[in-house]
C-alpha cells in the first residue's frame, strides 16, 4: 500500500485509554485488542485530521528512536489495524477536507 | 430484586429450591413476568445476545429471551422448555440489570477471609472451584459467579445462585463483603503472582464478565465499570497449588 496522502481514521467501536495503554474491541469478532503504549498513541492520532507522515512526525518527537524505524513500525502496525477493520484509510491530498 | 409472576406451582417449588437462600420477602425493584413458550429451533444455536437502546434492552440464550424496560422496571420472559425461571437467561438478566447500577458479574470464585472477600477469576479448569474447595471454614460466596459491585466504601464481592461445578453446596450462603483483591488464576506446583496493570487487568477481566460483548453500548460500559473497578481493587495473576497454604500465601499479597 501507498502510505503517501493517507489518513488513518478510528472506526466507531467500544475503546478505552487506561494509564498510557489502551483497549479496543472488535464487537464483531468479539476480540479485545490490548495496545502498548505506542500503540495507543498512534490510535489516538488515527482522528482522521492527520496523515501518515504526521502521525510518524508526532511519534519521532514523543519516543525515542529513528524516523525509519518508527515510520516502518507505525505502518506495519495502521496495516494490521486495517486488516482488523479498526481503521479505515482515506486518501486525500494535503489540506483537502475530509 | 426480583418480583416474579407467572409461575405455576410446580416451577414455583423447583424456583424456591433453586434460589432459596436468594428469596426475600422485601418489596421488588424490578418485576419479571415469566411465560413458557419458546421452544428449540432446528439449526445452529444462536449465541446469547444482549442488546440495549433507548432504555428498552433485550437479551437471549437460547432457546428463552427476554425483553424488558429499565424505566418501568418490568421483564417479560420467554422461558423454553425446562426451568422456568431458566438459570442461564437468568444469570444474563442479573448481569445485565447488575451493568445499569455499575456492577459486574464475573466468572469468578470467591472467599471470605477475615472479614474480606479474595475474588479468583478465569476460565474453566483454571481452578475456581479448586480454591473454593480449600476455603475451610471461610464463606464462600461462589465457585463460578460472583457479582461484583461499587459501594459507598469501596468494591464488594456478592454471592449469587449460579454455581459451577461444586454444586449447589456452593451456592448456599447470600453474603457480601469488601473486595480485598482480584486474582486472576493458573494452576501451578508452586504459588508465584504478578501485579497486573491497569489494562492487563482489564484485559484479563473482560473475557470473564458474563454478558454476551456483540453491542457497541454494552462494551462501552463494560470497559469503563471494570476500568473503575480495577483502579481500586488490586489486581493479581496467581499461579497457586491446590493446598491451604494458599491462604498464608495470599496475606502477603497486601
Amino acid at each position: 500500500m501507498d502510505w503517501t496522502d493517507a489518513f488513518p481514521v478510528r472506526k466507531s467501536v467500544p475503546w478505552r485509554t487506561l494509564d498510557t495503554e489502551a483497549l479496543v474491541v472488535d464487537v464483531k469478532g468479539g476480540l479485545l485488542y490490548p495496545l502498548n503504549s505506542v500503540g495507543a498513541r498512534i490510535w489516538d492520532l488515527c482522528d482522521g485530521a492527520r496523515s501518515v507522515d504526521e502521525i510518524v512526525g508526532v511519534l519521532a518527537a514523543e519516543f525515542e528512536a529513528p524516523e525509519p524505524t518508527i515510520r516502518a513500525d507505525a505502518i506495519e502496525f495502521l496495516e494490521r489495524l486495517a486488516d482488523a477493520k479498526l481503521v479505515s484509510i482515506e486518501r486525500r491530498r494535503k489540506g483537502e477536507s475530509r | 430484586m426480583f418480583g416474579v409472576a407467572g409461575l405455576g406451582a410446580t416451577a414455583r417449588a423447583w424456583a424456591e429450591e433453586r434460589y432459596g437462600p436468594f428469596l426475600s420477602r422485601r418489596a421488588p425493584t424490578f418485576g419479571v413476568r415469566v411465560r413458557a413458550t419458546e421452544r428449540y429451533r432446528p439449526g445452529r444455536t444462536p449465541r446469547p445476545s444482549a442488546t440495549w437502546a433507548g432504555g428498552r434492552f433485550a437479551l437471549a440464550s437460547h432457546p428463552s429471551r427476554a425483553h424488558g424496560d429499565l424505566g418501568r422496571r418490568r421483564v417479560d420472559f420467554r422461558a423454553g422448555p425446562g426451568p422456568a425461571l431458566n438459570p442461564d437467561l437468568f444469570r444474563l438478566l442479573c448481569s445485565f440489570l447488575l451493568m445499569q447500577k455499575g456492577g459486574v458479574l464475573l466468572h469468578a470464585s470467591s472467599v471470605v477471609d477475615e472479614g474480606r472477600a479474595w475474588v479468583f477469576s478465569g476460565p474453566s479448569g483454571s481452578g475456581k472451584t479448586t480454591i473454593a474447595g480449600l476455603a475451610g471454614d471461610r464463606p464462600v460466596l461462589n465457585d463460578e459467579t460472583i457479582a461484583l459491585r461499587p459501594a459507598p466504601r469501596g468494591w464488594e464481592a456478592c454471592a449469587t445462585p449460579f454455581y459451577g461445578s461444586g454444586g449447589p453446596s456452593m451456592a448456599r450462603t447470600n453474603e457480601r463483603a469488601p473486595i480485598r483483591g482480584l486474582c486472576f488464576l493458573r494452576k501451578a506446583d508452586h504459588f508465584a503472582r504478578r501485579r497486573l496493570s491497569a489494562s492487563e487487568a482489564v484485559a484479563r477481566a473482560f473475557p470473564e464478565v458474563m454478558l454476551p460483548k456483540r453491542d457497541d453500548r454494552v462494551t462501552t460500559r463494560l470497559l469503563d465499570t471494570l476500568a473503575a473497578l480495577v483502579a481500586t481493587v488490586p489486581t493479581w495473576e496467581l499461579a497457586f497449588k491446590p493446598e491451604p497454604a494458599l491462604w498464608s500465601y495470599l496475606d502477603g499479597l497486601d
